[in-house]
């Protein structure tokens, strides 16, 4: 082959090497393999969707923070209610003691009378301006005293139960309508003031039968607050599951898209070595005319 | 043979050194001038005389040294090599509008879905029904901001079709002046040397801006464009126009007025159109898909559901009637946090509704993907044009540089080579001068004969 003067080669040699230098570069400095787009099409695609599931972890994660709070106000008012209805039980068994005279019964009456008021705030408890106990109707105050109702007392809320996506497939539900708790069932409210009317006035076996749905009522209150306590629980896993599940994600996008320091080190090194030999052999070649030689 | 049949043949040896020696300096001169081809003397044995004795030299002419399949290869790779760079120059530009940072659309798409599933928490917290509606102003302003940089970067790419085209035709112009000279020189049997490679360097300019092919015709070179519509002919060039189509898009015609936009694929021109015309499109059309499909979801999910004043879910998205300017014209329909359709039974505090509205996130579009998948295929998309365009620019340079060696090595001037050949044409000079001094002194010689000076 004819060799001639031309530069071109030596010049597009340059320009390459130059050019895998300012990659090396850019990934050292950036700790990124993947700076843009055409870097690596599919890998930037994932990176989309990875970026999506993160802020869903996110998401989920404060939404488990807000709904646990919400619960536990939730069940330290039923644990308050339990603890009531255990001293209304005590009341009302002494009640129904033969040896009780008309005065005692009616002090008697009088503190169970505290221990209702008690519970109806508790059901009325609310957390954030919203009432707990309402289903969905959280501005409206669930328990209000009506004449005409069992136990003196309407519920103005709905049954609704209201579920938060805490995790891709898994929904907690973040309340338990009051009604399903003090009025269904065993009725927490009714037993409560069917006892401080037998107290007053009924005889010793109405007592008893009294006292004995009280406690019925308790049991009830209860088991509504065991599904209650599974939440919480349920919660407190998915909680570590989404810290651990953002650690996943936060890896993968690394492996996406950024490079470990010491392979970024070692290609900029390598690309370092070959531009300089490049240019040295560059500037060996490129001076070198016969007309040197011929003085 | 006489002495002045000798004193002749001196003579031409002089002139045809001094023309090699010219030759030589020209290659020197031109050695860094580009598209230059080296020249040759062709020196040939003169007409003998009778008895067969020699005649001397004759200086038949210059030769360039040139192959015009090699040519014809180098314009071939140009025009693809303009191409892929007009197209990686471009789609460098428009796949930063499809990063995966910060203030794109996937990413403000889940910051709304994360912002209304926190408003499932508390669904009567107003300032979380206003993250709602901010998350949404977000996500209608990325949507503006690709559209929008789709439609600037088409609107600057009608400039630039403009530019080529008004290029083109004036390089038609330049190559068919040359064509009648060129004839005229080959006509009479000489090499078109300078004026063939200044002609070879138009057709390199114009493989820059478009796809040509060239025939060699006894007028000169014949250039046709890609569907074959003539651009020179012998001394004539015919120029192309442009015209703005229905979309608002520079398209290419002919003298004739046919439209030849789609068979104008090579060149500055060729990547220009490909942007302008499919790549552009095909991207403002996902985009508008996505748009409108993803607003038309929500506004369906809005309407399963009641406000926080018990009314029925209004829209949340306004959208245009058609898909078409979907991504540039999608805007809130709300800036009232109570419009948020979160209820499921009318009661403020129910969250039933916004199961409905986060489900969009991962139910499939029309598209046949959800938002998040029909999203990520555009960022594919583009990354992959993208990353084509480039392996293509760099594909097609090596390819380019093979080829030029190859030119190289064959008209290429060698300074060592003509640094050999002024050594070599000086002493031939020389030596034909030295003849001449000696035929002098011969007829010195004969003049004195029979003088005592000879003696």
């Amino acid at each position: 082959m004819r060799v001639t003067n031309s530069i071109a080669d030596m010049q597009y040699d340059m320009q390459q090497s130059q050019q895998d230098l300012s990659v090396a570069l850019e990934q050292v400095s950036t700790s990124k393999r993947v700076n843009q787009l055409s870097d690596d099409p599919s890998a930037s695609a994932n990176m989309v969707r990875s970026l999506a599931a993160s802020t869903n972890v996110d998401s989920y994660t404060r939404n488990v923070d807000s709904v646990l709070a919400k619960l536990q106000t939730a069940d330290s008012a039923l644990s308050s209610v339990v603890t009531s209805l255990n001293q209304a039980v005590t009341l009302g068994t002494s009640g129904a003691n033969s040896t009780m005279t008309d005065a005692n019964r009616e002090a008697l009456a009088m503190q169970v009378q505290g221990i209702l008021a008690n519970v109806v705030a508790q059901a009325n408890t609310s957390y954030q301006g919203s009432y707990m106990f309402a289903g969905s109707d959280t501005s409206t105050m669930p328990f209000t005293s009506d004449a005409a109702s069992i136990g003196g007392y309407v519920y103005n809320g709905n049954s609704t139960v209201n579920q938060v996506q805490v995790g891709d497939s898994i929904s907690v539900a973040t309340n338990v309508p009051g009604d399903q708790i003090f009025n269904s069932g065993a009725n927490v409210i009714g037993s409560l003031a069917n006892l401080i009317s037998v107290l007053q006035s009924g005889t010793l076996t109405d007592i008893g039968t009294a006292t004995i749905a009280v406690s019925t009522a308790l049991n009830y209150v209860s088991q509504q607050r065991v599904p209650l306590g599974n939440s919480i629980a349920q919660l407190n896993s998915q909680e570590s599951y989404l810290n651990q599940e953002t650690v996943t994600l936060s890896t993968q996008q690394t492996s996406l898209v950024g490079i470990d320091l010491a392979t970024a080190a070692t290609n900029l090194s390598q690309a370092e070595t070959t531009n300089n030999a490049v240019l040295a052999a560059a500037a060996k070649v490129l001076p070198q005319t016969l007309l040197d030689y011929l003085q | 043979m006489s002495l002045n049949a000798s004193l002749n043949i001196a003579v031409q040896s002089l002139l045809a050194d001094t023309g090699a020696l010219q030759a030589t300096n020209n290659n020197i001169a031109n050695a860094n001038t580009v598209g230059y081809s080296r020249q040759t003397v062709t020196p040939q044995e003169a007409a003998p005389y009778t008895d067969g004795q020699g005649n001397g030299v004759v200086l038949e002419g210059y030769q360039s040294i040139r192959s015009e399949i090699l040519q014809r290869q180098i314009e071939q790779q140009t025009q693809e090599q303009s191409s892929a760079d007009a197209q990686q120059a471009n789609l460098q530009q428009i796949q930063t509008v499809f990063t995966t940072s910060t203030e794109d659309i996937g990413t403000q798409m889940s910051a709304l879905f994360s912002s209304i599933s926190n408003l499932s928490t508390d669904p009567t917290n107003s300032s979380l029904r206003q993250s709602v509606l901010t998350s949404g102003e977000n996500l209608v302003a990325a949507f503006h901001t690709a559209s929008n940089a789709l439609a600037t970067q088409q609107a600057g790419l009608n400039t630039q079709v403009t530019q080529d085209v008004s290029d083109i035709n004036s390089l038609a112009r330049q190559i068919a002046a040359l064509n009648p000279q060129l004839t005229a020189l080959k006509q009479s049997g000489q090499d078109g040397g300078t004026l063939q490679d200044q002609q070879d360097q138009l057709l390199l300019s114009l493989s820059k801006l478009t796809n040509i092919s060239v025939t060699q015709t006894e007028n000169g070179e014949t250039l046709t464009t890609g569907n074959g519509t003539a651009l020179v002919v012998g001394g004539e060039s015919f120029a192309l126009q442009t015209t703005t189509n229905s979309d608002g898009v520079q398209q290419v015609t002919d003298p004739a007025g046919t439209n030849i936009t789609s068979a104008i694929s090579g060149g500055d021109l060729g990547g220009t159109l490909q942007v302008c015309h499919q790549t552009i499109p095909e991207l403002l059309t996902s985009l508008d898909t996505l748009a409108n499909q993803f607003g038309t979801a929500m506004n369906a999910a809005q309407a399963e559901g009641y406000d926080q004043n018990g009314a029925m879910g209004g829209n949340l998205f306004t959208l245009p009637a058609g898909v078409a300017g979907s991504a540039a014209d999608i805007n809130m329909a709300t800036t009232d946090v109570s419009t948020i359709a979160a209820s499921s039974d009318g009661s403020s505090g129910s969250n039933g509704n916004l199961a409905n509205l986060t489900a969009v996130q991962t139910t499939k579009l029309a598209t046949g993907a959800t938002p998040t998948d029909t999203y990520a295929n555009m960022v594919y998309q583009v990354g992959s044009l993208t990353a084509n365009a480039t392996a293509e620019s760099t594909a097609t340079a090596a390819s380019l540089v093979q080829l030029n060696d190859q030119r190289n090595s064959l008209s290429g001037v060698s300074i060592d080579e003509e640094s050999t050949n002024l050594i070599r044409y000086q002493q031939a000079y020389e030596a034909a001068a030295r003849v001449v001094t000696t035929i002098s002194n011969l007829f010195d010689v004969t003049m004195s004969m029979g003088t005592n000076a000879a003696s």
